[in-house]
């Protein structure tokens, strides 16, 4: 008898919820713990570097000195909100104003893929970074029929030079 | 990918230390790329938990050489030796699929 009820009742009921809250919960703790911790280890990274960061948009060399040798660089990374934050984000946009759920995303991918490119330059024993571009573009991602935002891509390019 | 000429590239308006002679026009290179079915899948459980979907930016850098070596390759059927004010745009086109564009001036340098 007790054996009939777990197969039949308490087991469909576990799917179900596994199937509707899972992704739910896993929502939760991926913005709140994975996120976080991921935007902890980018800070440290961000720290190591210091006072010297290399990257500017200015034209020209700083130090106008004859250039030893240049290369063109670039780094991206595709970032994307998560459900619970995008669930978020649909609530806020209802009121207008800041919406500071996804500023915090396009934030973090921004900074990550600068932080890519100072280590790639620093990696290749560039001195600086000049002429830096940043772009953003969204991606889309079809689900029946409408297209959803899947994730939003920055870009950093600019010319790595060497003194 | 490495393109199979030597072509100078930059993003700068000059090219350090050499001085330009002749331009040659802008020069394109773009691709358009979708993701295989199941890449995408996992990217639709990491868009779950939010933060990078590595499997994207794979692709997109991917395509994006390929679109900088079109271009390039573009640079060098004009009988250019470098490719200055190099710029990157990207659009996403339809579900999955994303257009990268790779676009400059071709010049002759000395």
């Amino acid at each position: 008898m007790a054996e009939s009820v777990l197969l039949e009742v308490l087991l469909p009921v576990f799917f179900v919820l596994l199937i509707t809250v899972g992704p739910w919960a896993a929502s939760l703790i991926g913005t709140f713990f994975y996120q976080s911790s991921k935007k902890k280890k980018l800070l440290v990274r961000e720290q190591g570097i210091g006072s010297n960061d290399n990257l500017t948009n200015l034209r020209n060399p700083i130090r106008s000195d004859d250039v030893k040798e240049f290369k063109m660089v670039w780094s991206s990374v595709v970032m994307s909100p998560s459900w619970f934050q995008q669930l978020l984000g649909g609530i806020m946009s209802l009121f207008g104003g800041q919406i500071d759920v996804y500023r915090g995303v396009v934030d973090w991918a921004r900074r990550e893929a600068q932080q890519r490119l100072r280590e790639q330059v620093q990696q290749q024993g560039f001195d600086e970074v000049i002429n830096v571009r940043m772009e953003t573009s969204t991606l889309s991602r079809n689900r029946g029929g409408k297209d959803k935002t899947a994730g939003v891509e920055i870009l950093v390019y600019g010319t790595a030079i060497k003194y | 990918m490495q393109p199979a000429n030597n072509l100078i590239f930059s993003n700068t308006e000059t090219i350090p230390g050499m001085t330009i002679v002749q331009s040659l026009g802008v020069v394109t290179g773009s691709t358009v790329r979708a993701k295989n079915v199941f890449k995408d899948i996992g990217a639709g459980f990491k868009n779950i938990v939010g933060g990078e979907l590595k499997a994207y930016t794979e692709l997109l850098q991917e395509s994006r050489n390929e679109a900088l070596f079109r271009m390039l390759n573009d640079a060098a059927s004009r009988g250019a030796n470098a490719v200055v004010n190099v710029r990157f745009a990207t659009s996403s086109v339809a579900g999955g699929a994303a257009e990268l564009l790779a676009y400059g001036t071709a010049v002759v340098a000395q």
